[in-house]
């Protein structure tokens, strides 16, 4: 019931962001954005014809009018069609956001996992020669730009100078082999290029923890070194890593996507936001800013619903 | 006084490392502790007693820290530069430690009887069914109310009092022979810290412990303790029985100290005594007494060299003073 309570009042404070968010989106993409008229109108266009595409283009309505429709359709989640391809919108974002989930999760979830463990064993070893080791790592792995880290992966495992074990590019997936196959190499860079910035910032936090009064507490108790990391410490340190973990969610699925799709020719909802910026296609960019929006409200609410999970002392209130 | 000691500390000396150097917080410490006895350890922060504590127990932090001198023999058994996986059989079992701050030595995030079943399951191997009944049998033997409720409790829903009872709970658990306790109820407001304080003792005898009682509480030394050793920037002033160190105090310092409680009731209202002056800083320490620079009794040939203790072992009361009281 407090919990219910709790998520009904989060979503209604949750309210006035999507509002700004999808105010200050809207503004930008109606008075600086790409037009589209130009590209679905021939060469020397007469002023009338001008002004019929801009009419079913629906530009000639005042801003006022038009974020109305857009805050309409937000609550609807209807966008209408496409500019570019005449696609409804909820169809294209229902076939490609499902190829987008299943390209980074994998990634994001090893990415997560093999930091945290590797912070586990760096804070362990703290100030000795593997902590030096692993630290050195990382540093390495962030300095490394995310483009050479997918060419040079591409070319080690994909193509034919190197193992040629999986396809370069595109998404052909009809088993769980052909999945695999095209998963394996973004999900490798990913991993590789997360693990750097995640595990500084988890051995960070484990290792503040390991000051802490409790942990003397427990070592005057006999506690072994790695119960003590994996029992004692890892659950105080869990609202820092929840808080990152979740909120880098919703830039994943966007940003991350982009980047990742556009590399290896994979269709997700990345690289049809990144089309729709490029071409002024403001019904899918509406859906996708607004979507987004509403991904940052939700990933709020999950961090504090779990922030009391791990927490006896935070109060839903 | 008789027996063979327990605890027997030789020459300790713990120095930390710094930026500006290295600092000597325990210089050349000797003590010992006899079964069933509480040695008190008294003087004010900074002076090296919390460290003798945690020298004890093996957990000095490190770096910076180290045990860089001496000896530490527990039964017969000597501690210092021991490794870690055999020190921590020994703590907990043999020598437990209540901590100074019970608002933040537990655990947050468990509760009460989570840690304490935790104790109990490696130290009596009792399974968790079976350590439960025992933790709340310690809690209540502890003092607190509606122990089999407390239990599930977390640390932040009990009072200071309460969170300290359970860190002694924790330490009796596994039934130790000497108990090292840090400033045990400094962080209690008074009334607690005389309950607490009592609490302590009873269960001291009535587990036949040892203790060592950190302190800068005078009050609380003369009412616990059966010797006292007195310390002054990582060395030991005056090391003496309770009697003579409350009746004829030797040490410029002792007396300084025993001045400055305040009396109530004794004729005419006056002015706290205090110690002029200010500790030395531990890393520009002067060759000769470190008390020299605050003390009324100082001469010439105390600036020249360190006074080392007086009398022999047997003596009720030794002082490191050239010209003691």
């Amino acid at each position: 019931m407090e919990l219910l309570q709790y998520t009904i009042r989060k979503l209604l404070a949750g309210i006035p962001l999507i509002l700004g968010v999808t105010f200050v989106s809207f503004l930008l993409m109606v008075y600086f954005g790409p037009d589209q008229t130009y590209q679905l109108i021939g060469k020397n266009p007469t002023p009338e014809q001008i002004a019929e595409v801009r009419a079913q283009l629906g530009y000639d309505k005042p801003f006022v009018v038009r974020y109305a429709d857009y805050l309409r359709e937000l609550g609807t989640l209807d966008f209408g069609f496409s500019d570019s391809t005449g696609e409804k919108v909820s169809v294209l974002l229902g076939r490609t956001i499902p190829v987008s989930l299943a390209l980074i999760t994998p990634g994001f979830i090893l990415g997560n996992l093999v930091a945290l463990m590797l912070a586990l064993i760096a804070a362990h070893h703290r100030s000795g020669w593997v902590d030096k080791m692993i630290m050195g790592l990382s540093v390495v792995g962030m300095s490394i730009s995310f483009l050479i880290v997918v060419i040079a992966f591409q070319i080690v495992f994909s193509s034919s100078y190197g193992l040629g074990l999986f396809p370069v590019r595109g998404w052909n997936v009809h088993s769980p082999g052909d999945y695999f196959a095209y998963v394996a190499v973004p999900t490798m860079a990913t991993v590789f290029v997360a693990l750097g910035y995640n595990t500084r910032f988890y051995r960070s936090v484990i290792v503040e923890e390991l000051t802490r009064d409790h942990v003397r507490t427990a070592r005057a108790f006999g506690v072994p070194p790695a119960r003590l990391l994996y029992r004692n410490v890892l659950k105080n340190c869990m609202i820092p890593i929840i808080t990152r973990i979740v909120f880098s969610i919703p830039l994943i699925v966007i940003s991350g996507a982009l980047i990742i799709e556009t590399y290896f020719g994979i269709p997700g909802v990345g690289k049809v936001t990144f089309e729709a910026i490029t071409s002024g296609d403001q019904p899918v960019l509406k859906a996708v800013v607004g979507l987004t929006a509403l991904l940052f409200v939700l990933a709020q609410l999950v961090t504090d619903i779990l922030y009391r999970a791990v927490d006896p002392r935070v109060s839903l209130k | 006084m008789s027996g063979e000691p327990l605890l027997r500390v030789t020459d300790l000396v713990v120095e930390f490392s710094t930026e500006q150097g290295v600092v000597r917080a325990v210089d050349r410490v000797s003590f010992e502790v006899r079964p069933n006895e509480t040695l008190g350890i008294v003087g004010e922060s900074g002076c090296g007693k919390t460290v003798t504590g945690l020298a004890i127990m093996g957990l000095i932090p490190s770096p910076p820290g180290r045990i860089a001198a001496g000896s530490i023999t527990f039964q017969g058994r000597e501690l210092a530069g021991l490794p870690e996986s055999e020190m921590r059989a020994i703590r907990g079992r043999d020598i437990a430690m209540v901590f100074q701050e019970p608002m933040t030595a537990l655990n947050p995030v468990f509760t009460v009887g989570n840690q304490m079943i935790d104790v109990l399951r490696r130290y009596r191997g009792l399974t968790r069914r079976q350590a439960r009944p025992a933790a709340i049998e310690l809690l209540a033997k502890v003092g607190i109310p509606a122990a089999d409720q407390r239990i599930d409790e977390y640390p932040h829903q009990l009072s200071g009092g309460m969170r300290q009872r359970v860190v002694i709970a924790m330490a009796l658990s596994c039934d130790p022979k000497l108990i090292v306790a840090d400033e045990p109820t400094t962080a209690l407001d008074v009334t607690t810290q005389a309950q607490v304080l009592e609490q302590i003792v009873k269960l001291q005898q009535e587990f036949q412990m040892a203790m060592i009682l950190v302190t800068h509480d005078l009050g609380v030394v003369a009412e616990t303790c059966h010797r006292a050793i007195v310390m002054y920037c990582g060395r030991i002033a005056e090391k003496a029985e309770i009697e003579p160190l409350f009746a004829h105090p030797r040490h410029p310092y002792t007396v300084g100290l025993l001045g400055s409680i305040p009396r109530v009731g004794e004729g005419e209202k006056q002015d706290l005594a205090v110690i002029p002056g200010i500790v030395p800083d531990l890393l520009h320490l002067p060759p000769g007494c470190r008390f020299a620079d605050r003390c009324s009794s100082r001469q010439a040939r105390c600036d020249e060299a360190l006074p080392e203790l007086d009398g022999g072992e047997d003596s009720r009361s030794r002082v490191a003073c050239y010209f003691p009281y």
